[in-house]
């Protein structure tokens, strides 16, 4: 496995089990890398951005995105197991659950009443709730912004 | 991509903020959406679909046209 890949997959489980994003160290510490190598873990961040695995802050090394995860708090937030998460999205809501292949409930909101709107996930998928999904912006161009998309 | 309580409430937001309305998708076709893209996301396999293969996701679902084609031109999403 490629370092980029190790460093993904580090950030990931980093993600599923805290819900929150993880600073550079800790990535260096969880793949038992030296201080000297954070400067690899940051190459690797901007790899995977490149990729768009990854959006980062304007710092280069805080993760903003890694979805279906949020590195902020959103107006999306999944609890499962214990941990809560937040989602990039509504797309993203159900993505954490379907990550982490457990059930979950999420607590997000109608974007124009603003009422609070929770739907929980089983195992097969969300139970029915009065709910419908708009998609705003076109495929095409969903990474000419893809934190307000 | 936004959650709304209905299809009403979701006109009222497009028109509140001069955006023309565009697809609605359904509680179980995002299920569907987030298990195609998310599923194997913790894997070491896990890769973004490709635009071939995100077409052929959403029109697994029935999303199809220009607005979920990834290589759409400009000149075909109004």
């Amino acid at each position: 496995m490629d370092f980029p890949t190790r460093v993904k997959l580090a950030i990931y489980e980093h993600f599923a089990a805290t819900g929150a994003r993880p600073e550079a160290a800790e990535i260096a510490r969880s793949l038992g890398e030296s201080g000297e190598s954070i400067d690899g873990i940051r190459e690797a961040y901007r790899e995977l951005a490149g990729k768009r695995v990854l959006v980062l802050e304007e710092d280069g090394e805080s993760i903003r995105m890694a979805p279906p995860w949020s590195g902020i708090p959103t107006q999306h937030r999944v609890l499962s197991g214990g941990v809560s998460h937040y989602a990039n999205c509504a797309w993203d809501a159900l993505g954490i659950p379907a990550a982490l292949h457990a059930p979950a409930t999420v607590d997000s909101r109608c974007e124009q009443s603003l009422e609070p709107l929770r739907i929980e996930v089983t195992p097969v998928g969300p139970v029915p709730v009065p709910c419908i999904v708009h998609f705003a912006v076109p495929a095409a161009r969903w990474w000419e912004n893809i934190v307000d998309t | 991509m936004l959650f709304f309580r209905s299809e009403d409430l979701v006109a009222a937001w497009c028109r509140a903020n001069r955006l023309p309305q565009r697809p609605l998708v359904t509680l179980s076709q995002l299920w569907d959406l987030a298990t195609a893209w998310y599923a194997n996301r913790l894997s070491p396999e896990a890769k973004r679909p490709s635009p071939a293969e995100m077409r052929e996701i959403f029109a697994g679902i029935g999303l199809s046209g220009p607005f979920w084609d990834p290589e759409a031109s400009p000149e075909s999403i109004s």
